[in-house]
This record gives structure tokens, C-alpha cells and sequence, in this order.
């Protein structure tokens, strides 16, 4: 038995696999979400908000465990692109969003922790922090080396999940506070963020030939083969990935330019 | 200088000759090359099919397989088709993929062509019996196929040699491709092969 899936060269056979370190990963997972999410609730946060974390957290679930982790890990580069999608821009919003108010307030004041939260939630820091992330974790050598090892692979996980999570707190928590990040900055910043993962994805999309060994030479699958399924992925990365920003950057938008409206001209009170 | 315009000549030559080198640079060198075998197993249509006679002079790819193959099979063939998809209509033309089943017990006429159409239609596929092959594969200097023992669904492995052994227009294989060999490989090496001249007198 595989503790984490990683590319194992047999052919796939839709026979379920059990993989105990996704389970145990997600376990500690679901446990933090759980403890933060209810003082969350506690401080004021919305039931929607509450419910979408732990949808986020399902989605982790998901993606990592059979039969999806395993098909993304050694026969499907559109699997693997759709996990990309889901650790790296789907989840971390939505479970930060639940666990903000208590995450912002049990910042520490001062110390080793707050000095290292406040470099590497810095925008312009997080904000590289991703695309190196995302860039090493896409480069075939990389992926090829990685990818036929358990650890190789939850390497890859874990870093595109953390690496989610840095990009998104500066937005999502907003702590520490950063006055000049306002609503603008931050949808520069975010399109700015990942306009390098839309860069992977267009070369996935123009290659003439397959990229990555492991799906090349994996045992076929039948339905597409290795170099449409290539394009597949760099189809979802580009154009799911457009979808996830620009939806997010559209409702900061509408919000900010209600805000912005709302603060223009107040409601008179009423006369008595 | 006309010292220094000579020899900045000769290096230009030199670089412009190894860059248009028909040696491949990928797979493994064949020492020496293995003369293009002579021949005759039944083609997919039924007929006699002379490998000597019918691709002498041609780039030629030998793979010994069975349509059964989980992995290395269906992988190699289809990394091949793939790339000769991408050449010019008249390099396909010199260009040939010979396809011998190593399990005729299970691999009749019809379901050689059936799986090698999934590839291309126009991919030869070549028949005999075990012995047969079996004195044809030794002649060339390949492992013996070993059958594997059938499953609780009558299901067997066929083990069989994992290369492509690329014959080009001299008649000669001076190279043979493992598995593992990569489209991008492939790209860059069968240029290189369909450069091959054939030998004076042909």
C-alpha cells in the first residue's frame, strides 16, 4: 500500500486505492479548520463563509485521494492541472476566508513568528513566493524526478497548497495591516500573481510534443493521448484558472466601486 | 589574417557539417550496425510480406510486441506514429513501421490491424509462428520472447524485447531505441535517419 500517490508506471485500473497519508494529512487538516472556523463563527463570520471552508477542505480532500491523486500523479496531466487549479487557487481563499477574524486576531504582537509573517505575507514577497512555487513545480525535470516518489509527490502537494495560502493572505486576511494595500493594489496584485501560471499554461498549450515524461511514457489512457491531454491541461490551467481570478477580481471590484460609492454620498438620516 | 580567415573557415565547415550530420543522437549505437534481416512473415492482408525486398532502402522501424501489452507496447508505437504524423508527406513515404506480433496465439490477422489502425492505417503488421519469430528475433541478436503464466482469466504478460530497431536507406540499424525514448526524441533523431544515403550500387 501507497501512504501518498505518486506515479507508479501500472496500468490504471478504476480499482480504488487507499491512500493513508492523504487521509491523515487531510485529518490535521479538517481538525485546525475545525477549532479556527468555530471562533470564526464565534467573531462574527457568516454561515456561507463557514460552509465554503469546509467545502475547501473537501475539495483537498478530493483532489488528493484516489481516484483523481493517483491519475494526476502518473497518467493524467489535466488531472494534475486540475489540482494545481484546486490546492493552489480554489481552497486557500475559501478556507482562509472562514478562519480570518481569528487568524488576524491571535496575530502576535511582536516575536520571531510576527517578523516572519510579516515578510512573507509582504504582497510583492508573497506574490513571488507563488510564482516560484508554481514555475519549479512545473518544470518537466522537476515533475519527471518528483512524481514517481511518494514524497517527491507530496512535496508537490503541499507546496502548491502553502504556496495558495501565501498568496491569498494578503488579500483574504488582511493582517498584518497594510494601509497602502488597498482594493486596487490588490487586484493589480493578484492578476499580477498569476499571470506567470497563465505563462506554464501557454506553453503547455503550444508544445508540439508531450512535456512530461511520466504521462509521455506512462501506460496509455484511452480515451486522449498524451499530447491532447497536455493541451487539456494547459486549457484548464488557462482558462479555469482566467475564470477563478477574474470572477474574484470582478466581485472585489463591484464591491470596492459600491464602497467607494457609499462613502461618496452617504444616506441623509431621517427628519423627524 | 589570411591564416586567421582560413581557419575560422574550417571551424564554420566543421560546425556546419556536424550540425547536418545524419548521426543520431538519441538510443543506443548499434556496433556494428546490423545488416537489414532477410525475411518472411504474412502481412495483415493475408500475403507474403519479404522484410528485405519490401523496405530495402527505406527508413524502417522493427518492433517486436503483442496488441495485449499493458504499457510498452501501445506507449513505443504510439510515440512513433506521433512524430512521423509531423514529417512531410514525401518523408513519410520513406519511412516504414513494421509491427511483428510476439504472441500469434492471440493476435489473429484482424486484431493486429485493428490495433495498429489505432495508430496509423499505415503501419505493417506481420505474423508467423513462434518459431518463426523466434529464429528471426535470434538472427538479429534479440532476447527470446518468454510467455508468462495465464491468470484466473486465462490473461497472460508476453515478455518481449522493449526496442525499436531503426533500419535506414544504407540497409543497415545502427542504432536501437529502448522504451523510454521520448517524442522530442524522436523528433530530433528521424531527420537525422531519413538523411541516411543509401550505399552506392543500390
Amino acid at each position: 500500500m501507497q501512504w501518498w500517490c505518486s506515479a507508479s508506471g501500472k496500468p490504471w485500473t478504476w480499482d480504488a486505492q487507499y491512500y493513508p497519508g492523504v487521509w491523515l494529512m487531510v485529518a490535521v487538516l479538517a481538525f485546525a479548520f475545525h477549532v479556527w472556523s468555530r471562533r470564526g463563527r464565534a467573531m462574527g463570520e457568516s454561515r456561507l463563509v463557514y460552509w465554503a471552508g469546509w467545502s475547501a477542505v473537501g475539495l483537498v480532500w478530493q483532489v488528493l485521494d484516489w481516484p483523481i491523486g493517483p491519475l494526476a500523479a502518473g497518467y493524467l496531466a489535466s488531472a494534475h492541472a486540475v489540482q494545481f487549479l484546486s490546492l493552489a487557487l480554489l481552497s486557500p481563499p475559501l478556507i482562509l476566508l472562514a478562519v480570518r477574524k481569528p487568524l488576524a486576531a491571535s496575530m502576535p504582537e511582536r516575536g520571531g513568528v510576527r517578523r516572519a509573517l510579516n515578510i512573507v505575507t509582504q504582497p510583492v514577497i508573497a506574490g513571488v513566493l507563488f510564482n516560484l512555487v508554481a514555475i519549479i513545480t512545473h518544470v518537466p525535470v522537476v515533475v519527471d524526478t518528483l512524481m514517481p516518489t511518494q514524497f517527491g509527490a507530496f512535496v508537490i502537494d503541499i507546496a502548491w497548497l502553502a504556496g495558495g495560502c501565501v498568496l491569498w493572505w494578503p488579500i483574504v486576511v488582511e493582517a498584518p495591516a497594510r494601509p497602502w494595500f488597498s482594493v486596487p493594489v490588490r487586484m493589480l496584485y493578484l492578476f499580477l500573481s498569476t499571470l506567470f501560471h497563465t505563462g506554464i499554461a501557454m506553453v503547455m498549450l503550444l508544445r508540439d510534443f508531450p512535456m512530461y515524461g511520466i504521462y509521455e511514457l506512462a501506460p496509455p489512457w484511452p480515451v486522449w493521448s498524451p499530447l491532447e491531454d497536455q493541451h487539456l491541461a494547459g486549457g484548464v490551467m488557462e482558462l479555469a484558472g482566467a475564470a477563478v481570478i477574474f470572477s474574484i477580481i470582478t466581485v472585489m471590484f463591484f464591491r470596492w466601486s459600491g464602497g467607494v460609492a457609499g462613502d461618496v454620498a452617504p444616506p441623509a438620516p431621517p427628519r423627524d | 589574417m589570411p591564416l586567421l580567415r582560413s581557419l575560422a573557415l574550417c571551424a564554420v565547415t566543421a560546425m556546419a557539417v556536424a550540425c547536418s550530420s545524419p548521426t543520431p543522437r538519441h538510443g543506443v549505437a548499434l556496433e556494428p550496425a546490423l545488416p537489414r534481416p532477410s525475411f518472411t512473415l504474412t502481412d495483415t492482408r493475408g500475403q507474403p510480406f519479404e522484410f528485405r525486398k519490401e523496405t530495402r532502402g527505406l527508413l524502417t522501424f522493427l518492433f517486436f510486441g503483442y496488441t495485449n501489452c499493458p504499457d510498452v507496447c501501445p506507449v513505443h508505437v504510439q510515440n512513433v506514429a506521433a512524430v512521423l504524423h509531423t514529417l512531410s508527406f514525401e518523408d513519410q513515404q520513406q519511412a516504414r513501421f513494421v509491427f511483428v506480433t510476439a504472441d500469434p496465439a492471440r493476435d489473429s490477422l484482424r486484431v493486429l490491424r485493428a490495433w495498429l489502425d489505432h495508430f496509423d492505417k499505415s503501419f505493417i503488421g506481420l505474423r508467423g509462428e513462434d518459431a518463426d519469430v523466434a529464429r528471426i528475433m535470434g538472427a538479429i541478436g534479440l532476447p527470446p520472447v518468454m510467455r508468462g503464466a495465464p491468470g484466473a482469466n486465462g490473461w497472460y504478460e508476453v515478455g518481449h524485447p522493449a526496442t525499436v530497431i531503426v533500419f535506414t536507406a544504407d540497409d543497415s540499424a545502427h542504432v536501437l531505441y529502448p522504451f523510454g525514448t521520448r517524442q522530442a526524441d524522436w523528433a530530433e533523431d528521424i531527420p537525422r535517419l531519413l538523411r541516411v544515403r543509401p550505399l552506392k550500387g543500390d
